[in-house]
């Protein structure tokens, strides 16, 4: 039996790399830290640029159809694919082809394969919840710092008996041949940018935040409302480049926010009524056919202006005046808004730099670099990288990178 | 085909399922299409599974299952039998959980509905039959159109994974674009550098076979089957080579602006374009064109033909990083040149943003504006720049004026798609099969885009691209010798008339309309000249070639006409003017995730409604439609996907749209409410888009009232039917 081959990070990319390869016959072992996989996708409503949902990938060469919702993407039934949620790696060591992965493999209290969703244990306790009703693997989770008395009952009359609340973590060495890098990337809380005041006025919030607000799953079930008192928001200041393109925090382009911040402005303004949208930006970076929702929110009367947001002052009323310095006016504006929106810098998400470091490889401004920049994917000696873990991408990039490592890997191994 | 009897597994989800199993157990067992009705707990779970093995055992693989979603089972099931070597492509499926009990909280409405889905499904079991797996052997070559990087790439990926390849490229050597680039973002290359060991490997290698000065002309056939027709230097006859699959990496081509008189370009030899400006750079030639003269000041004008309503729309996505390359290679040629820069925005993305700054430190000037006139004055040209930010006109000479302009779709991509038939986009690039998940394939099963040919793109996205695609075509092929399931459209020659809709409108392209040699022997007037062929392997299974033929020649195996007849008679018993019910066929691609989603969220909606999954709405018939008001349906729905996000990868959706508009045409001509029948387009992260939309047909049943059928005031429909 020749090694399995490591993913680390199962959002889109670690998804796509590992059904690819199981498809393909090769073992895989994908560690995902949290206890659903998706990624930062399953809470982003939308996608650009197809703008239907964003929880869907290639759910397996071998069914029809051309994509799969995450929850119907079978991870936990495909045999080449030994997902382990709630799990860390810990260290790697040894040589190409032959690396040794120390897991940390996190304490599995509902059994993914017995759960059915029925429903009795969410029921009987707080301590268990649907993360998303795309979920996957499609499985309650279970909080064990929530204690009540429904658990030990919700344990007993599970119909399957997928519950075990003395669940322990364990640790586990394998051997490896390859390791792929799918670690995508994290919103930066931008707390520390004084002058957008992010954290001191609940009005104030993330690109990932108002996708949440949007979401017809969400809380407020894809109503436009003020985070402050729940009232109708009308009129929403978007400000770009937060943490971006600046030295003080980053100083790359974080590439995507321009977009995701436009389709946010398209969502508001053609599905929903009488909203007015506004956008403070340096430059919009809408690449290629992106272009496309710059002109349509343009049409759709957004307004763009071209400047820097100078001061943030809460009102009373629980909206907020904006003092914006307009460059092309040369002047300062003035506007109310319900909600202000940061479109803040993606950067990389946590544990890259040990990763890095303990791999020894590039780093690209705290992302995974490539050995030779013009062949992204390939990071190491049979390591490589694919999605946000690399930089910034959309969900098409991410896939089209994930594929490129499976060919690769393949490419090696014929 | 004669009815067979089928096994019931019932599924009580761990006896949490609303739903009365009692009843269900004793009116199925009478039902005339059962051996028996098994009532288990935990169907997904290992008793359950190998419940279903013995069931399968002996009933000769004829089994209903009713439970969860299939979207879940199905795969857990498939495997549980593959591993046992056990057969199970007949099993029918039934979603009494999400698509029932989850939804109706009265249980006797939830169990009739659950009832009726199940006596429907039983009809369709019994004419089912088993799918075979099936082997076919083909040519493990495969050709790859245009050698730049992407094509480059593509051959030596494709050689990697074990197939012969030939490299065709149309100038007389390999290399496109990047080898005249003097610096290439971000990896602070020149394209040579990153070209040289490629060119060394794929000369060295094998398996590639090169081909410069080589036109393709046209290419016929289908996956594992096409032909090549092109011309070969000093050969002006057309020459062929079979290949089993095509890579298009035709690169781009740059736009000329020579009708764009405001900066006079081909008037003015100093007025340039960025691309020429890279060749200049890269050969070490930079002057002024029109004397030889030195270059001190320098203009580049951005967005030349891009982001403008009268060339292209879009943004060329990579003018932007080459300008700014192009300027800090001029000023490291000539320190002391003075370089601007004329932009509306400037957008280089994530790291390029540092060379970005970089040139700003080293002194290139960035102005927000627009260019207002082009001169020669004395011999020099002289250029008048609009400062948006600080509001003024300033003028300023210029020994070069770069454009940067927009890159366009190569030559020839309209003309090849003609016989490769894949689709094109509105700015002329080869259209991608869906622009989220599938950027490389095309339309047509083998063939896949990489590189500039589908968007403009940075070297090292070509590359990507390029392996991302040998991938995915190593996946059709693979490796020689593809082996799947029959499982799709089969068609009786015999029975086929030789329309060719069919062959029109399949969303994939796979039946061939092929001459009929023999033809001329029959009587002139019943001569058909061409018929169809079907290959099943290539087929993706939606059924729109069997919704359109208008002799049942071509169906699918899974679901043939008659398994679809019988099952929407057998599901509306009982449907009637005191029992309104509303038919819903379901893609069962897109739209079973929208109404399991509704489910699993257990959202309310009506229960007078019967849910019949399809295979992509396109499958749906105006005589399917017909039939379900036949049968007693009081209003007809069809749940599908958006405009051009059909699941299939095609318009599948669309041809679905249109025998609804035709079905509604008919009701309307003969006298009935015509939006009786109604389409509805929904995904999964709106779930209220088909609570809404079923409701609606509900409210129209109960509206509009009895039917003509059900007042027995309509004559049969045999007449439309067959
Ligand atoms: C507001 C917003 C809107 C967007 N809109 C769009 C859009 O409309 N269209 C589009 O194409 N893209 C959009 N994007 C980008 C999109 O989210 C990403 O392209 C995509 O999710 C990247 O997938 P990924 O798999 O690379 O990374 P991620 O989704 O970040 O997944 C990485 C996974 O790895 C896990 N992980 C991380 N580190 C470890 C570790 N050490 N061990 C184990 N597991 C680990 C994480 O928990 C996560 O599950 C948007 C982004 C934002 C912020
Ligand atoms: S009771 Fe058991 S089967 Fe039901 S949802 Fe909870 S863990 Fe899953
Ligand atoms: S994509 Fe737009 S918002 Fe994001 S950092 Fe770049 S320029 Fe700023
Ligand atoms: S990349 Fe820059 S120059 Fe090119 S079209 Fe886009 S904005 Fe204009
Ligand atoms: S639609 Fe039917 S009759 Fe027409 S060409 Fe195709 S198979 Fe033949
Ligand atoms: S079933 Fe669909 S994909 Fe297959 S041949 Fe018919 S139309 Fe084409």
């Amino acid at each position: 039996m020749s090694n399995p081959v490591l993913i680390i990070g199962a959002g889109v990319a670690g998804m796509t790399a590992a059904v690819e390869l199981a498809d393909s016959g090769i073992k895989t072992v994908l560690v995902e830290r949290l206890s659903t996989t998706g990624g930062n996708a399953l809470n982003l409503y939308k996608a650009f640029p197809t703008d239907d949902c964003f929880y869907c990938f290639e759910g397996n060469r071998w069914r029809p159809g051309i994509r799969k919702c995450f929850y119907r993407s079978a991870l936990t039934e495909q045999p080449n694919i030994d997902l382990k949620m709630n799990s860390q790696v810990e260290e790697i060591s040894g040589l190409p082809g032959n690396f040794s992965v120390k897991l940390d493999i996190g304490p599995q209290y509902v059994d993914p394969k017995k759960c059915t969703m029925c429903g009795l244990c969410i029921e009987k306790s707080k301590a268990f919840s649907l993360v998303s009703p795309q979920c996957q693997p499609q499985a309650v989770v279970y909080d064990p710092e929530i204690e009540d008395t429904g658990t030990t009952s919700a344990a007993e009359e599970c119909p399957t008996k997928a519950i075990n609340l003395d669940a322990k973590s364990t640790k586990k060495i394998i051997s490896v041949s390859d390791i792929v890098i799918a670690t995508g990337y994290h919103e930066m809380q931008p707390v520390n940018v004084d002058e957008y005041g992010y954290g001191t006025h609940p009005n104030i919030i993330t690109q990932l935040e108002l996708a949440r607000i949007l979401d017809p799953l969400g809380e407020t079930k894809g109503v436009l409302l003020r985070p402050s008192d729940g009232k109708p928001a009308k009129r929403v200041m978007m400000v770009q480049c937060v943490g971006s393109r600046d030295e003080n925090y980053y100083a790359y382009c974080s590439k995507i926010c321009c977009v995701f911040a436009l389709k946010h402005a398209a969502i508001l303004t053609q599905d929903h009524e009488d909203v007015e949208v506004s956008v403070v930006y340096m430059d919009i970076r809408t690449y290629d056919r992106y272009e496309k929702y710059y002109r349509d929110t343009r049409n759709a009367g957004v307004e763009y202006i071209r400047g820097r947001v100078s001061r943030i002052e809460p009102q009373d009323d629980g909206s907020l005046d904006i003092i914006v310095f307009d460059s092309l006016l040369n002047k300062y504006l003035k506007f109310s808004v319900d909600i202000f929106v940061l479109s803040s810098a993606l950067e990389p998400s946590a544990g890259s730099s040990q990763i890095i470091s303990s791999l020894g490889l590039k780093s690209a401004s705290g992302f995974i670099g490539a050995i030779n920049p013009e062949t992204e994917v390939v990071v190491g000696n049979r390591i490589y990288a694919c999605g946000s873990a690399l930089g910034p991408s959309e969900v098409p990039e991410s896939v089209t990178q994930a594929r490129a490592v499976v060919s690769k890997i393949l490419q090696s191994k014929e | 085909m004669s009815d067979k009897k089928s096994a019931v597994l019932l599924c009580t989800c761990g006896k949490q399922l609303g739903l009365s199993f009692d009843l269900l157990e004793s009116e199925l067992k009478k039902n005339n299409l059962t051996t028996s009705v098994t009532v288990e707990d935990l169907v997904c779970q290992e008793e359950g599974l190998a419940k279903i093995a013995s069931l399968l055992a002996e009933n000769e693989g004829r089994l209903v299952i009713a439970a969860c979603t299939s979207q879940k089972i199905q795969p857990r099931i498939i495997q549980y039998l593959k591993d046992r070597g056990i057969d199970g492509t007949q099993i029918q499926y039934v979603n009494i959980r999400e698509h029932s009990a989850w939804v109706h909280s009265d249980v006797d409405e939830a169990t009739k509905k659950s009832l009726d889905m199940i006596r429907g499904t039983l009809a369709r079991s019994a004419t089912s039959v088993q799918l075979v797996p099936e082997t076919k052997e083909i040519g493990n070559h495969v050709s790859v159109i245009g050698g730049g990087i992407a094509g480059i790439e593509a051959a030596l990926s494709l050689s990697n994974l074990g197939y012969h390849v030939t490299l065709m490229e149309i100038s007389d050597q390999l290399g496109g674009h990047v080898k005249h680039l003097p610096l290439v973002a971000p990896t602070g290359k020149s394209g040579v550098e990153i070209l040289s060991g490629r060119l060394e490997s794929v000369e060295k290698d094998s398996k590639i076979t090169i081909l410069t000065k080589t036109k393709v002309k046209f290419v016929t056939g289908e996956m594992g089957d096409f032909t090549i027709h092109y011309t070969a230097e000093d050969n002006t006859s057309e020459l062929t080579l079979k290949t089993s699959a095509v890579v298009m990496a035709m690169g781009f081509k740059e736009f000329e602006p020579i009708g764009m008189e405001e900066y006079r370009y081909g008037k003015n030899p100093d007025v340039i374009t960025q691309f020429q400006l890279s060749r200049m750079l890269t050969e070490g030639t930079l002057a002024r064109p029109s004397d030889g003269g030195a270059v001190k000041e320098v203009v580049m004008v951005q967005c030349v033909g891009s982001r403008s309503e009268d060339y292209k729309r879009d943004c060329s996505k990579i003018c932007c990083t080459f300008a700014i390359d192009n300027s800090l290679e001029i000023l490291k040629q000539i320190p002391d040149a003075k370089v601007r820069v004329v932009y509306m925005d400037i957008r280089v993305p994530f790291e390029n943003e540092l060379v970005y700054k970089e040139s700003r430190e080293v002194g290139v000037d960035y102005i927000r504006g627009r260019i207002s006139m082009v001169w020669e004055q004395e011999g020099k040209t002289r250029v008048k720049i609009y400062d948006s930010l600080m509001d003024e006109y300033l003028e300023v000479p210029s020994d070069l004026l770069v454009l940067s302009t927009a890159i366009l779709p190569p030559d020839g991509v309209f003309a090849l798609s003609e016989t490769l038939g894949y689709a094109i986009e509105d700015d002329g690039h080869i259209k991608e099969l869906y622009g989220k998940l599938r950027r490389n394939e095309t339309r047509r099963r083998g063939v896949v885009a990489v590189g500039a040919v589908t968007r403009p793109q940075f070297v090292s996205e070509s590359i990507t691209d390029a392996q991302a695609g040998a991938l995915i075509l190593h996946n059709e092929l693979q490796g020689g010798k593809i082996q799947a399931i029959m499982r799709g459209a089969v068609l009786n020659v015999d029975d086929c008339v030789g329309c060719s809709l069919c062959a029109q409108q399949c969303p994939r392209g796979v039946p061939l309309m092929i001459e009929q040699i023999d033809a001329e022997e029959e009587s002139e007037d019943q001569k058909i000249l061409f018929k169809a062929a079907i290959d099943t392997l290539n087929c993706h299974s939606c059924g729109v070639c069997q919704s359109l033929c208008p002799s049942g020649a071509t169906q699918l195996n899974f679901l043939s006409n008659n398994q679809m007849w019988s099952e929407i008679e057998a599901t509306l018993e009982g449907a009637g003017a005191d029992n309104p019910v509303t038919l819903c066929f379901y893609c069962e691609e897109c739209a079973v995730s929208t109404i399991d989603i509704a489910g699993t969220l257990k959202m309310e909606y009506p229960a007078s409604t019967r849910l019949i999954p399809v295979p992509c709405a396109g499958r749906v018939s105006i005589i399917d439609i017909l039939k379900a008001f036949e049968g007693g349906a009081s209003s007809v729905m069809i749940a599908a996907c958006e405009t051009d996000r059909c699941h299939v990868g095609g318009t599948g959706n669309e041809i679905a749209q249109v025998q609804v508009d035709v079905a509604r045409d008919i009701l309307n001509a003969i006298g009935w409410k015509g939006e009786r029948v109604d389409m509805f387009r929904m995904f999964s992260a709106e779930p209220e888009r088909f609570t809404t939309a079923i409701s609606e047909m509900v409210r129209r049943a109960r509206e509009f009232g009895p039917t003509p059928v059900h007042t027995g005031t309509a004559g049969k429909w045999m007449e439309v039917g067959k």
